[in-house]
This record gives C-alpha cells, sequence and structure tokens, in this order.
C-alpha cells in the first residue's frame, strides 16, 4: 500500500478501517491497563526507586494510551467515547492484565514479558504505513527502552538472587503470562490483512520478535520460549483478545468514573 | 538484596557544567541509569550520568562527601 491514510481518510474498505480501529484499541487499552498495573506498585515497591520507577512508568503508559485514543480521531471515531464510556466487556486489553499482580516478581515478569509483548506490537505498527503512528510512536518507544531496561534488570536479580521462593513466583509468573501474550501476538483474519496492507507487521513476526526479546532474560529462571506452547482456546475477533475481562475497579479508574462529575476536556 | 549508592550528573544544555544532582540507590548500574532518569526528570536533560560512589576517587581530601566508598549520601 502506497498511500498513507491520516485524517479524515476515505481510502480504507470497511474491513481494513475496522481491523485498524481495532488494533489501536487494543494497543491503547493495553496502555492503559498497564499503566495501572504499576500504578499499583507506586507504594509498596521494594525501595522508593522503585516505587518512583513505577510511578513514572504509570505517566509513561497513561501518556502512550492517551496519544493512541487520538488516534481514533484519525480513523473518524470519537476518542472521549472509547476512554471513558466503554463498559469493561468492550476492553480490549492484554488478558494478562486483566486482573492486578500478585507480588513483586509478577510486576517484573509483566514489566519484561506484558510491557515488552505491547512493545513489539507497537514497533509493528509503528513501522507500517500509519501515518499517526508512525509519527508518534517513535517517542514511546524511546520511553519503553527505559522500562525494558528495568524489568530484565530486575528479572535477572531475581532469578539469581539464591531464593527460591523468589525464582518459582517469577518461573510461575512468566509460565502464565506466556501461552496468552503468544496468543495475543498470534495474528488473526484482521491483523493478516491489515499486515498485508502494509499497516502492521505479520503475527509470526511478531511472536518472533518477541520471543528473540524475551528469550534469553527468561532462560534465567529455566523457561524455554521457544517450547512454550501457544495457548489455543477461545478467542474474541472483535476485540482481538482472549474471553474475559479487566476487573471493574481498574475499568472504573481508567474511565475515571469516580470524578465524572468534574470531568473537563 | 545489596544496593549501591549511584551518584547522579546532569547539565541541562550542552555548554553547560556537569553538575552533581542527587544520588540513587541501586541493584546495578542498569537500574542506576533507570532510576536516576526517573527520579530526576524535573528537567529537560541535555546529558544525564551516573557513577558508583565507590568508584570516584578522592583526589585532595579523604573526608570529603564522595571518599565514602558508597556509604556516605551527601
Amino acid at each position: 500500500m502506497t498511500e498513507k491514510p491520516g485524517p479524515e481518510d476515505t481510502t480504507l474498505d470497511a474491513p481494513t478501517h475496522s481491523a485498524l480501529k481495532r488494533l489501536v484499541v487494543s494497543l491503547a487499552d493495553s496502555k492503559r491497563l498497564m499503566g495501572i498495573r504499576y500504578s499499583d506498585w507506586l507504594l509498596g515497591a521494594p525501595s522508593i526507586e522503585t516505587g518512583i520507577a513505577a510511578s513514572s512508568m504509570a505517566q509513561d503508559e497513561w501518556g502512550h494510551a492517551r496519544l493512541l485514543y487520538a488516534m481514533l480521531k484519525d480513523l473518524g471515531a470519537d476518542p472521549l467515547e472509547a476512554e471513558h464510556t466503554r463498559p469493561m466487556e468492550a476492553y480490549a486489553s492484554v488478558d494478562v492484565l486483566d486482573a492486578p499482580f500478585g507480588d513483586w516478581a509478577a510486576v517484573v515478569a509483566g514489566m519484561v514479558l506484558a510491557d515488552g509483548a505491547i512493545t513489539v506490537a507497537l514497533d509493528a505498527f509503528c513501522k507500517g504505513s500509519f501515518d499517526p503512528a508512525c509519527s508518534r510512536i517513535p517517542k514511546m518507544l524511546a520511553e519503553e527502552e527505559f522500562h525494558r531496561s528495568l524489568g530484565g534488570a530486575w528479572y535477572r536479580r531475581l532469578a539469581g538472587c539464591g531464593s527460591t521462593e523468589a525464582t518459582e513466583l517469577l518461573r510461575g509468573a512468566t509460565e502464565r503470562m506466556l501461552p496468552p501474550l503468544l496468543r495475543w501476538l498470534t495474528a488473526d483474519d484482521q491483523i493478516e490483512a491489515l499486515a498485508a496492507a502494509g499497516f502492521t507487521a505479520p503475527g509470526d513476526a511478531q511472536v518472533a520478535a518477541f520471543r528473540d526479546a524475551v528469550r534469553d532474560v527468561v532462560a534465567g529462571v529455566g523457561v524455554d520460549v521457544d517450547a512454550v506452547r501457544i495457548r489455543e482456546d477461545a478467542w474474541d475477533p472483535s476485540r482481538g483478545r482472549g474471553p474475559g475481562h479487566p476487573d471493574a475497579d481498574a475499568v472504573e479508574r481508567a474511565r475515571g468514573d469516580r470524578n465524572r462529575a468534574l470531568f473537563v476536556e | 538484596m545489596h544496593e549501591h549508592v549511584y551518584d547522579v550528573f546532569a547539565r541541562k544544555s550542552r555548554g553547560d557544567p556537569l553538575a552533581h544532582i542527587g544520588y540513587v540507590d541501586a541493584l546495578d548500574d542498569e537500574t542506576a541509569r533507570v532510576y536516576a532518569w526517573k527520579t530526576y526528570d524535573e528537567e529537560h536533560w541535555f546529558e544525564m550520568c551516573v557513577v558508583r560512589r565507590s568508584a570516584i576517587i578522592p583526589v585532595n581530601r579523604e573526608d570529603g562527601p564522595f571518599a565514602g566508598g558508597g556509604s556516605e549520601k551527601p
């Protein structure tokens, strides 16, 4: 595809337009939920510096989400409606963010794996031919470099600290997260159509990029990412994720329900 | 887990002197980079770097604020 769609673009056929919108919502929702999961650890992280980093990463993720939701405007949809009015059943965020991280080991695994998978999908979208993505995502990827760095450092530290409990917690979180994340990156018909049109990378390429990004890190707890089976259960094509949805509290926070009366845009 | 003290230096513009702006406690060099960048983000820094305090070699006095080998926090 040589023409790059932008504001008020009318060159996209209906299925491509719909798939592009689903991809943007999926990435934006994932960013918003990732921010909420980081924000849960502003207090309670292992050190003051880690709490500050979690706070900063939460801000990064919410900023990324805001920029991604704004791309809906380029596709003729209302970002405010997407951000503030949808029921939790409509959220398209990656499955592993549906519930809070239970412990610091899960946060670290989430930093490396969940944030890592979202970054792979963002990178693929950035290298495609959707102009708003090409111009707005590079700054997000630069900020994500710090998330990757912190996640990797903490992962290696927990994996090598000599504590059986820490290693088991980290391995357990890793083994829970990998199958659904690999499934999330494995394209369905809509992503393959977007890849064929030049808007993103094919699913197998994204899965390969993700495996490359995390292979050495997860090997630290004895997990072979190439041997992990991709989850093959039910799939919701309308949202591009598995069944289920984020918990009610997270969605209320994401939508800003508690301060709706004070909402100013 | 054992942490080290890292001193943080930064300059706002290319020609500015590199100034000591604070410190972080970190597990290693990689976490020190992130903690410094995320903690001292009140400015749009042109350059920031960190150095493990134990690597600082005192030149003219042994009782200066950076001479503690990582245990002192000025």
